[in-house]
């Protein structure tokens, strides 16, 4: 009897311990189906999105806007964009000659002056992952009389198709956060930089005080989406604009995903009051 | 905003855009093509590098000098001056002596400053035909004629400033009395306020003696 009340306390013993584990088991399921799922998804602007949907709902935006983009960006920038790009090139270092990489160079600013700067003997190729972005760029360059030593790419920043140790100088402005694996963007640029070779990544980031992000809060919130519905005839591209910037990693974040990549002497500067930041960062 | 990138834009548009107002400027301009020549003038505090091709593109350099220096390449140059010895640069005859004296420094190819010099130097810009294109012929003539003889009219008031200023020093300064000679006047007039006084003294004390 004691036995039995053994056996039968033992196997109750076991069955609890066996739906115990099972539970477990259940949960650590669940915690990790959550997981996958979260791994799955991925932020577009402010809404959680599959990560394959990504791409082609940036891609909606960018076809959405491609015609108008030059004429909405010295709008919403008031010029500034231009200063920014400027200051960009002045950073790039580039010299007669060097392969020089514009990833999301969209309609070809910092293009047509890198293809001035490296010269008949230098290469410059535009790539972007957005075809109609591509085309509004190479028309626009072509118009300039710029053809000699420009190629254009559409391709994705997380797989550039390109051999290692190639360009000189990788630029990428305002494309990271439409990136939807910034890390393997990043990584792959480090594979297709030359050593000695440099990335630039111009990109909206964290303003620096608090009383200017409220007042950049309030206009890209409540400006921005009236300018684009009034000029570009599409508020909710302007709307995620704003969201993919605020969910975009601040200025530290992002060179500590440099530094992940293997790029040295990471550095940034804020510019317009860290409304836009320059990370700058090395293959040695 | 970095106000260096602005200062670059306004000058990399201005440069261009007087370029453009010549039509002789071409030539001279395909000669630099490829070249590029970065200038540090002091007491601006970053380089400015020139790079020319069918157009003249502004960078700025954030390196120094000898970092600039390091990468030259066969069809670059670079100078160091002041802003005060940038007229003096005009005249390629004056580069020997503006190195010898240290007051310019000069690395890389020498062609490429002398041709970027004549560039700006042999600029020649027809500005009443400009005016006329926008406005009438009488219009930009009448324009220029008043502007002509409004510099003229100018320039023979500073000449004539300068004579009146010239004159003041150089003849007025012998008339002048000499330090020594204003030194004894001055010792004369106090000698004669002592008198005064002490006359003045005397006279009150004779008023009170006779009341």
């Amino acid at each position: 009897m004691s036995d039995n009340q053994t056996s039968s306390a033992g196997d109750v013993h076991s069955s609890s311990k066996h739906s115990l584990s099972e539970e477990h088991v259940l949960e650590n399921d669940v915690e990790q189906t959550a997981e996958q799922a979260t791994d799955q998804k991925t932020h577009f602007g402010f809404k959680q999105v599959e990560k394959e949907k990504k791409a082609s709902l940036v891609a909606n935006v960018f076809d959405s806007v491609a015609a108008k983009y030059d004429v909405m960006n010295d709008l919403m920038s008031m010029g500034v964009h231009r200063l920014w790009k400027r200051f960009t090139i002045d950073c790039s270092g580039v010299r007669a000659g060097n392969k020089v990489l514009d990833i999301a160079g969209g309609t070809g600013d910092l293009t047509a002056k890198f293809s001035r700067l490296v010269g008949p003997t230098g290469r410059v190729t535009l790539a972007d992952i957005n075809l109609s972005m591509l085309q509004v760029g190479r028309d626009k360059l072509r118009d300039r009389g710029l053809v000699s030593n420009i190629d254009y790419v559409q391709a994705d920043a997380e797989a550039l198709p390109f051999p290692d140790n190639h360009f000189d100088v990788v630029t990428m402005a305002f494309g990271l956060r439409n990136v939807t694996e910034k890390q393997n963007a990043l990584n792959s640029i480090y594979r297709v930089l030359k050593p000695g070779g440099r990335l630039l990544v111009l990109e909206f980031s964290k303003p620096t005080s608090e009383q200017l992000s409220k007042l950049y809060d309030m206009y890209s919130f409540h400006l921005l989406p009236k300018m684009g519905q009034l000029v570009a005839n599409d508020a909710e591209s302007y709307q995620y604009l704003a969201e993919s910037i605020r969910m975009h990693p601040d200025q530290d974040t992002l060179k500590g995903m440099f530094e992940e990549a293997g790029f040295e002497q990471c550095d940034y500067q804020n510019l317009t009051g860290g409304i836009v930041a320059l990370h700058r960062g090395y293959k040695f | 905003m970095p106000a260096s990138a602005l200062f670059a834009a306004t000058l990399e548009a201005s440069i261009n855009k007087l370029l453009a107002l010549d039509s002789d400027s071409k030539a001279r301009l395909n000669a630099l093509d490829g070249s590029r020549m970065t200038a540090f003038l002091s007491p601006i505090p970053f380089g400015i590098t020139l790079v020319f091709s069918d157009k003249v593109d502004v960078l700025i350099e954030h390196g120094d000098f000898e970092e600039v220096k390091a990468q030259l390449g066969a069809k670059d140059c670079c100078i160091k001056t002041s802003l005060d010895t940038l007229p003096a640069l005009k005249e390629t005859s004056q580069l020997t002596r503006l190195i010898q004296q240290k007051a310019l420094y000069l690395e890389g190819e020498l062609n490429v400053a002398q041709q970027a010099s004549s560039l700006f130097k042999d600029l020649d810009i027809d500005v009443e035909e400009l005016i006329a294109i926008r406005t009438n012929d009488v219009f930009a003539h009448q324009s220029m004629k008043t502007v002509k003889a409004i510099h003229e009219k100018s320039m023979s008031m500073f000449a004539n400033m300068g004579d009146v200023f010239g004159n003041a020093l150089v003849e007025e300064k012998k008339l002048a009395a000499h330090k020594l000679a204003v030194m004894h006047f001055s010792d004369e007039v106090s000698a004669l306020r002592d008198s005064t006084e002490r006359l003045d003294a005397r006279l009150r004390d004779l008023e009170e003696r006779l009341k």
